[in-house]
């Protein structure tokens, strides 16, 4: 049994996988910054080797589904700091349960697996449903938004889809990384902006509407802000404009 | 100017809060027009203070109302302050907030001004400056006022992509009396002709999984100038004249461009005496003949002083709406029927227990059933265990027998089930199998859970308190 420890990026997983198979039996998997030396184990660097990789896509395809497959990146996508052992289980699992895998939910390798993903799916439709795009100069739509996990390329398909003839950026602050999309096409790119650029008057008025129409739709009557905040975690109310942006007169900033 | 639109905007979302549906699911739309595209389970862009969600833009085109019907904020005789958009402005609004991804798109209801056709041709304007002038592909939802012409509804019909009439009341005698302005058969002419025009284009898919399976896109499920619901609560204004039977619109090649997310209704509940039996045999029937998509049900709350209707003090029945509205998927999506969920002797839902467990308690000589073993359609009536735990329990169970601590996992809600089911043979509820005890221990889990689903501390606003913050929001 030995630790691993990967550069993060989708192709070292697989390669770890490889050598979880070639080299010796994997303990824990890890990248640097979250490696803790343990004196049960010793530990290796794995180089990320492209070959190895595409061997152990290939088999995950075959020998389990092209569905998995595509479960496996997308739970490579999570925060959760044990997803690399978690998606090493499943796949262990799927090569020799095969294309049934999935279906035994309630073996607790795949219940751990499918409960990343559930994760995923969650908040990829989160950022379909909270990403609120500023027109700034030039007619670019851009959009701050902080996930948990790494989605926003999840979000892209769905947005170039209704926005096709638009520009725009989903910038994620927390990991300085964004969507970058001009009419249809779009790619993932480094991209660092401490502030967001200023609003001019007319998005100010558009984000003032959408916030009057945001309080008035309620019921007063009906009130229940319990199940309203069941519904929009704290952590995405920042850049939520209905949330955030201040009517004329009131105090606070109009961001 | 800025400041007319917001006020406009102010007052009349403030007169459309009152219509419940806000989904923006039934149709998939991709890759057409210059903005804009539909998702199948639709999407919810945010929730509002009193937790429903907000997905469309739901304004009202005009709040000027010519009718006075006696539950409606926007009567005639309330003082109410009153707008209307233009149809350019507020097409031009939607885009505005589409692109910003507030919404999903626009839902537009209206006031009746002037008359019904007059009212529908400013709504088609506004819809047609969208999905022409704009190129707008997402979700339109537009309201079809009791009255309409059959043309005018149909050509609002091509432009949207769902389409309701408000019943509002489940009886034809609350009709008579909260809305006598109105007409039953001015309701479901309507209902009638988007029906047929939906099996004419080859879309209607009917509720729920109600109709699973079966083709409803022919001539047997076809509605005659005479079909309104059958054994219908809503008896008489039968024999619809001639003059309001349907032009010839069949044209096949409109497959799913004719309101292909179906069409929707709603129901107040709480205004008139109706017991929930009554209102849910009403929307089973719509649900059989206009095999309309949704029933919604909004309970009444009291935005107008009248003699005739519970008094300003009265609590919305917030629980009861939530029973009906558990009954409804019961009968939509698990196969039930409204006389199934009915016992004899009481017209209305138990208020402690949701109604698939008072079933379950009412035909207990049905259970334990051995989830290894039962169907589909057993595992759906189960309490507890709803479509996605029921299909991975038979997902599951070809590979692998299911065990009681698998459960669990596969979402089954395990303090209901528990008394209703085997596993492998063997029962895991309590020692006696009987209506009494169950019914107890269900209620002992459950006291404090469902009832603070809703706010206690309830309270109605004073005199004097809604202008006050009607006021303060510079409505009024």
């Amino acid at each position: 049994m030995i630790d691993y420890i990967y550069d993060g990026s989708f192709d070292g997983l697989l390669t770890v996988i490889w050598h979880h198979y070639y080299t010796d039996r994997a303990a824990g998997i890890f990248t640097e910054d979250r490696y803790q030396p343990s004196f049960l184990q010793g530990s290796m660097e794995v180089a990320t080797d492209p070959d190895k990789a595409d061997k152990v896509y290939q088999a995950i395809r075959q020998k389990i589904t092209a569905h998995d497959l595509r479960s496996v990146y997308r739970a490579w996508l999570s925060c959760d700091p044990e997803k690399e052992i978690k998606i090493l289980r499943y796949v262990v699992l799927g090569f020799r349960m095969g294309h049934r895998t999935f279906a035994l939910h309630s073996d607790p390798v795949v219940a751990d697996f499918q409960a990343i993903l559930k994760k995923i799916s969650k908040e990829q439709e989160r950022m379909m449903q909270f990403v609120r795009f500023s027109v700034m100069e030039g007619g670019i739509l851009y959009a701050r938004i902080q996930p948990d996990n790494d989605v926003i390329e999840l979000s892209a398909p769905h947005f170039c889809d209704r926005f096709h003839q638009e520009r725009f950026i989903i910038h994620d602050i927390g990991r300085d990384k964004a969507v970058i999309a001009d009419h249809g096409r779009w790619l993932v790119s480094a991209f660092a902006l401490s502030e967001a650029p200023k609003a001019s008057d007319e998005e100010q008025n558009f984000r003032r509407l959408w916030k009057t129409y945001f309080d008035h739709i309620a019921i007063l009557e009906r009130t229940n802000t319990r199940c309203q905040n069941n519904f929009i975690p704290d952590r995405y109310r920042k850049h939520l404009t209905e949330i955030t942006t201040r009517q004329e007169g009131e105090a606070g900033e109009s961001i | 100017m800025e400041s007319t639109l917001m006020r406009k905007l102010q007052i009349l979302a403030d007169s459309a809060k009152y219509d419940v549906s806000c989904s923006s699911s039934g149709t998939g739309r991709h890759g057409s027009g210059s903005m804009g595209s539909a998702r199948v389970a639709g999407l919810c862009h945010t929730w509002a203070a009193d937790g429903r969600c907000v997905s469309l833009l739901k304004v009202l085109f005009t709040n000027n109302c010519v009718y006075n019907c006696e539950y409606c904020v926007s009567r005639r005789d309330n003082d109410f302050p009153r707008a209307s958009f233009e149809p350019e402005e507020l097409a031009s609004l939607t885009m505005e907030f589409y692109r910003r991804n507030y919404i999903e798109g626009l839902f537009l209801s209206s006031a009746v001004e002037i008359s019904p056709d007059y009212t529908a041709e400013r709504i088609l304007k506004c819809l047609t400056i969208l999905r022409e002038s704009y190129g707008f592909a997402g979700y339109i939802h537009a309201k079809i006022i009791p009255g309409v012409s059959p043309e005018l509804l149909h050509r609002i019909g091509l432009a949207a992509d769902r389409l309701s009439v408000n019943i509002e009341l489940p009886t034809s005698e609350s009709l008579r009396k909260f809305a006598p302005q109105k007409k039953a058969k001015q309701i479901f002419a309507p209902m009638r002709q988007i029906t047929n025009t939906l099996i004419e284009t080859g879309s209607l898919k009917g509720p729920g999984n109600m109709f699973k399976g079966q083709q409803l896109n022919t001539a047997d499920h076809y509605l005659g100038a005479s079909a309104l619901p059958r054994e219908a609560a809503m008896p008489a204004e039968t024999a619809l004249s001639a003059e309001a039977a349907l032009p010839d619109i069949r044209r096949r090649s409109l497959k799913g461009t004719f309101a292909s997310a179906g069409q929707t209704t709603q129901m107040i509940i709480g205004a008139g005496s109706e017991t929930d039996q009554a209102i849910l045999t009403t929307s089973e029937n719509l649900y059989r003949t206009f095999k309309m998509k949704r029933v919604y049900y909004s309970a009444y709350v009291p935005v107008v002083a009248s003699p005739i209707l519970p008094d300003k003090l009265t609590a919305p029945p917030l629980a009861r709406e939530h029973r009906i509205y558990q009954a409804d998927w019961l009968l939509r999506f698990y196969g039930f029927t409204v006389s199934e969920l009915f016992g004899k002797g009481s017209a209305n839902l138990d208020p402690d227990l949701d109604p698939k467990v008072t079933w379950a308690l009412r035909n207990l000589d049905q259970f334990p059933i051995e989830v290894n073993r039962a169907s589909y359609e057993m595992l759906m009536r189960i309490p507890g265990i709803g479509n996605i735990s029921a299909r991975r329990i038979i997902r599951q169970r070809r590979v692998r027998a299911v065990r009681f601590e698998d459960l669990k996992k596969m979402g089954v809600v395990i303090k209901r089930a528990k008394y209703f089911v085997l596993c492998c043979g063997r029962y895991y509820g309590d020692h006696s199998f009987q209506p009494e005890t169950i019914r107890n221990s269900i209620l002992q889990m459950e006291s404090g859970l469902q009832l603070s689903m809703f706010d206690n501390d309830w309270k109605p606003l004073e005199t004097g308190e809604r202008q006050e913050k009607l006021a303060a929001a510079g409505v009024i």
